[in-house]
């Protein structure tokens, strides 16, 4: 088995607004082995971007991390200072986001953004870094990288854009890459090519990848293993398949259901209600206003996580007396 | 349906009335102390401004009584020295209230002049900023919604405005202007109030050449509303020009109207001062800045008459500035949530 | 043959056309700034010789990548833009002939009948208005309903897109993104129209919404007959509740059928890559698949021949020449191409 590159253990990051104390993050509790593909899934305000943002330790104010534990290469990052933090971010552990434009500077070329990064984490001449450079556009398939690295961010197309960002990511070869809905603004035609490239990368660099999205169809296409987020907590972790096969948690099943498919029309299960504020998330278990199967249990007690079988944990005081149907068998 | 479930426990939860963007503002609004202090002093000042007759210690000019309140001229002789310093520092007069701010070298209580020069301030600071305001809605309402050259003409226009040096157009203009005033003061007839003659010109006149940068916000804001999804849905729902403009443009620009107005006012205060500190304000009317200009040449001795002038008009326009601000805070759309 | 395992679709409907959109081309002139006069610089080719029918209770889909046109072609038949050539018939009616002539009345009459909602829920909602204003505000504009029944008819609205009562009295901003796209159909709908334009009217939602917002379509679609015209750039969505579905790249039509004959046998090689492209929720259906290369050229100066040619895997010689041109190719199943999938 493979070694754990990184450990999270009940982290809460907490946002301190004018109207009160979002809980972002609250209790988040997982872990990703050396080459892994994790998938981080949830939607809006489940904390999925906020536990990526809390890893590099560039939580936004308000948000403070406020407790847990962040454990990488069995350091905890939650004890580093800023200067350690900065060598860390870029040449250890990179993220891309969904707007590659908010990550790249528009008034400096390309190239020389991507020279700046290789030159800020690894002892090279300019000329090294700017062949560097050249040959990690390539990496990424920029056509014409020689002249194109001259050129600004706007001059772009958007596809192209988070390719450069992925470069940028990539430049120092970090071990761990976090992508936020990388592909959430491109085409589909664009999202499968960024796609295509992040595996090819990751195979080649070897290096893990979590990859953050509220697409169930990227989550199967590049994970090995899920995480499923919902309200700032963690309701189920299980292998990929295991998990679209036989999910145990309501809210994860529900969520397979809702997803219109390509290959099959079928009735859309719909989750009622709308997603928690998360200044005053509902009590217990948070999804218990949403679930089918809620008891006055799941009204009272916040559920933990348990290992139901070996990997796959799930958050759920009704996990034993429900029966839930996969997305195979409708 | 869908959303019966969760629906009903909202329902337990709160019944309320829904909080307009007004109220949800003026929520922000209250826990800003700056704001708050701003419109404390803005307060203050209209109601100083409405009410100061009543209160000043002494007579407006030009009734005779202002230019001697404590009687220091020998009537006879027509000797004496009018000039006192405020009367909490005078050894003459100890813990006295009698002449706060000093006295001027023509015999005026400065305190009773800034009393009685608020209204001046409030009519300027408030008339200045309706006429600007209508024609940078106007112009603003007109380029954004019809775009093209109409846009191009009127954008044109305001950036002449703007390159000129106003400041010296607007002297000149004034000059030209109130040489020929008749009366000093104008009767409006049905409501029987005296306007300034001579004070409403220059106020007409700043007011002429003040629009054009309000203009060319309020155009880029119209503009940024007409793109606006739900006018689209409006169009398609059959709503006509005026309808849109009127009923769906326009209240969307009234948080943006009324902070600008907010600033407007107190540029116009400093502005007015400015030109009656130059000496082309109208003489009948004593607004701060006509105090500050009557005792200029002695300012080295009768500072006072300076300073305390001086202090009110920078309170006052601070005041504004500060509440300006604080309502663009509370209303600006990036804060929110 | 069948490329595809689909299982499932809607099945076609025999019923009357509603809508009949001809030959529609949009061009939008492109300036420079210049000081005072703007100079033409190009064309963006938005629409490009569209046509296609939408029959009555039907639910059209349009898919196409971003700067396809497909939201172009929108707002053309809502005559919200004029078009630079080309008709559309509603009813058998000339659109844009009635705009352009008729009286207030009848085209107010005619846009009762037409009724979009649109991506953003945010920016679709006037903030500074109860909901109830919101949706009454029709009742304004048409007076289709006299002052007493506004209440009635709102709370039915509200009902009918599943929200309560008590919502009435709030403003936009206090709902979600889901809530706020229920209001806008409750807008829609308080004209009663016939056809109604959804504009990516999922995409900006949760997925936990989107299913809500899909299946409401459905049921709306079910209760009060109404045609739609749904626009996406997700195939996923649109295969769920589309009968027929066309498919736009670079302004044109490139590929128009029943939904399963086109996401079962697509016949255009940009539409089997765009299925393709698509990552299925299931990781057993994990492919390997051909990836388009390259990315949509411009609108302004569009590729010569086939638009679709620069990056088309089966392009030869004559694709780059020659424009295809659209049609019937198999049974109600049109393309525009030379070398299309016919086995």
């Amino acid at each position: 088995m493979a070694e754990t590159l990184l450990n999270i253990e009940g982290l809460k990051t907490h946002f301190f607004t004018e109207a009160g104390i979002v809980k972002a993050v609250d209790g988040i509790s997982f872990n990703l082995k050396k080459g892994e593909s994790l998938g981080l899934v949830g939607e809006s305000g489940s904390g999925k971007t906020v536990t990526a943002l809390s890893v590099l330790r560039i939580v936004p104010k308000p948000g403070k991390i406020t407790d847990g534990k962040i454990e990488f290469n069995d350091e905890n990052l939650l004890k580093k200072t800023e200067k350690e933090m900065q060598k860390i971010r870029g040449s250890k552990i990179a993220i891309i986001f969904q707007d590659p434009s908010s990550s790249l500077n528009p008034v400096y070329t390309v190239g020389t953004q991507l020279r700046d990064v290789i030159m800020a984490h690894q002892t090279v001449s300019k000329t090294e870094a700017r062949k560097k450079t050249i040959e990690i556009l390539e990496v990424v398939g920029l056509p014409d990288a020689e002249t194109r690295m001259r050129e600004y961010p706007h001059q772009f197309s958007g596809g192209m854009k988070q390719r450069v960002a992925i470069a940028r990511a990539l430049a120092c070869e970090p071990t761990l890459l976090f992508a936020d809905e990388p592909t959430t603004n491109l085409d589909v035609t664009i999202q499968a090519q960024v796609l295509n490239l992040l595996n090819d990368l990751k195979k080649k660099l070897g290096m893990s990848l979590v990859m953050i999205t509220h697409d169930m169809g990227i989550i199967a296409e590049m994970t090995t293993r899920i995480v499923v987020l919902y309200a700032g907590r963690v309701c189920e972790i299980a292998e990929t398949h295991d998990l679209f096969e036989r999910p145990r948690h309501p809210y994860t099943e529900a969520l397979l259901a809702a997803v219109p498919r390509l290959d099959m029309r079928k009735t859309l299960r719909v989750i009622p209600g709308n997603i928690p504020n998360l200044i005053e998330p509902p009590s217990g278990c948070r999804f218990h206003p949403r679930c089918n199967y809620a008891k006055q249990t799941c009204k009272e007690d916040i559920p933990v996580l348990e290992e139901i079988e070996s990997g796959h944990f799930v958050a759920c005081h009704e996990w034993q007396n429900i029966t839930l149907k996969g997305e195979r068998s409708h | 349906m869908a959303s019966n479930k969760t629906g009903q426990k909202k329902k337990e939860k709160s019944k309320r009335r829904g909080a307009s963007q007004w109220a949800v503002a003026w929520r922000r609004f209250k826990r800003n102390k700056a704001g708050i202090f701003g419109l404390i002093i803005v307060m203050a000042v209209f109601f100083v401004g409405i009410f100061g007759s009543f209160f000043a210690p002494y007579p407006a000019r030009p009734d005779p009584h202002a230019y001697d309140p404590f009687y220091d001229i020998d009537p006879i002789t027509g000797i004496g020295d009018v000039r006192k310093p405020p009367s909490w520092m005078d050894p003459e007069e100890p813990n006295s209230w009698k002449y706060l701010f000093g006295t001027t070298p023509i015999g005026t209580d400065v305190f009773s002049d800034i009393i009685h020069g608020t209204k001046y301030t409030v009519y300027v600071g408030v008339l200045v900023t309706v006429i600007t305001m209508a024609l940078s809605i106007a112009v603003g309402a007109i380029a954004g919604f019809y775009g093209r050259w109409v846009d191009n003409i009127l954008m044109r226009i305001s950036e002449v405005f703007l390159v000129f040096p106003s400041l010296l157009l607007i002297l000149v203009f004034v000059r030209i202007f109130t040489v020929s005033v008749g009366e000093p003061f104008l009767n409006i007839p049905i409501i029987n109030i005296q306007i300034p003659t001579g004070l409403t010109i220059v106020i007409v006149i700043l007011g002429l050449f003040n629009w054009a940068s309000n203009a060319r916000m309020i155009r880029g804001e119209f503009l940024r509303v007409r793109e606006l999804e739900f006018i689209e849905a409006e169009r398609a729902l059959g709503a006509g020009n005026i309808r849109i403009i009127f009923r769906h443009i326009l209240p969307n620009l009234m948080s943006s109207i009324i902070v600008v107005s907010s600033l407007t006012i107190a540029y116009a205060i400093l502005l007015e001062a400015a030109v009656s500190f130059l000496g082309f304000g109208d003489a009948n009317t004593i607004t701060w800045g006509q105090i500050l200009q009557e005792n200029f040449s002695e300012m080295r001795i009768v500072w006072w008459a300076e300073v305390f002038p001086g202090i009110a008009i920078l309170l006052t326009v601070f005041g504004f500035n500060l509440l300006g601000d604080g309502l663009s805070d509370a209303m600006n759309p990036r804060l929110r949530d | 043959m069948a490329k595809y395992h689909v299982e499932g679709g809607k099945k076609p409907l025999t019923s009357n056309n509603l809508i009949e959109v001809k030959n529609l081309v949009k061009y939008f002139p492109v300036y420079s700034r210049g000081v005072l006069l703007k100079k033409q610089v190009g064309i963006v080719h938005a629409v490009d010789n569209v046509s296609f029918n939408i029959k009555r209770k039907e639910t059209f889909g349009l898919v196409g990548e971003s700067g396809c046109g497909k939201t172009t072609v929108a707002r053309l038949i809502l005559n919200l833009i004029k078009p630079t050539s080309g008709e559309v018939f509603f009813e058998g009616e000339n659109v844009f002939d009635k705009f352009q002539s008729a009286s207030k009345k009848e085209k107010l009459k005619l846009r009762r009948k037409m009724q979009l909602i649109f991506q953003n829920p945010y920016g679709s909602l006037d903030p500074r208005m109860t909901v109830f204003d919101i949706i009454s505000e029709p009742f304004i504009i048409h007076k289709h309903v006299p002052k007493s029944q506004w209440k009635e008819k709102v709370y039915g609205l509200l009902e009918l897109v599943g929200l309560e009562e008590y919502h009435a009295e709030r403003y936009p901003h206090e709902f979600s993104g889901g809530q706020r796209q229920r209001i806008c159909m409750a807008r829609a709908l308080a004209v009663e129209p016939e056809f109604l334009i959804a504009d990516e009217p999922v995409s900006s939602l949760d997925v936990s919404i989107r299913a809500q917002i899909l299946n409401l379509l459905g049921e709306l679609q079910e209760r009060i007959g109404l045609a739609y015209l749904y626009i996406s750039h997700d195939l996923s969505s649109v295969r769920q509740i589309s009968h027929r579905v066309a498919v736009m790249y670079l302004g044109e039509i490139v590929e128009l059928a029943d939904t399963d004959k086109l996401f079962k046998s697509p016949l255009h090689p940009y539409t089997d890559a765009l299925i393709q492209a698509v990552p299925i929720p299931d990781p057993k259906a994990r492919a390997m698949k051909i990836v388009l290369p390259g990315e949509v050229p411009s609108p302004i100066n569009p590729p010569s021949g086939c638009r679709f040619h620069p990056r088309c895997p089966r392009a030869q010689k004559i694709c780059g020449k020659k424009e295809p041109v659209f049609k019937e190719l198999k049974s109600d199943h049109f393309a525009a191409c030379f070398f299309p999938h016919l086995d």
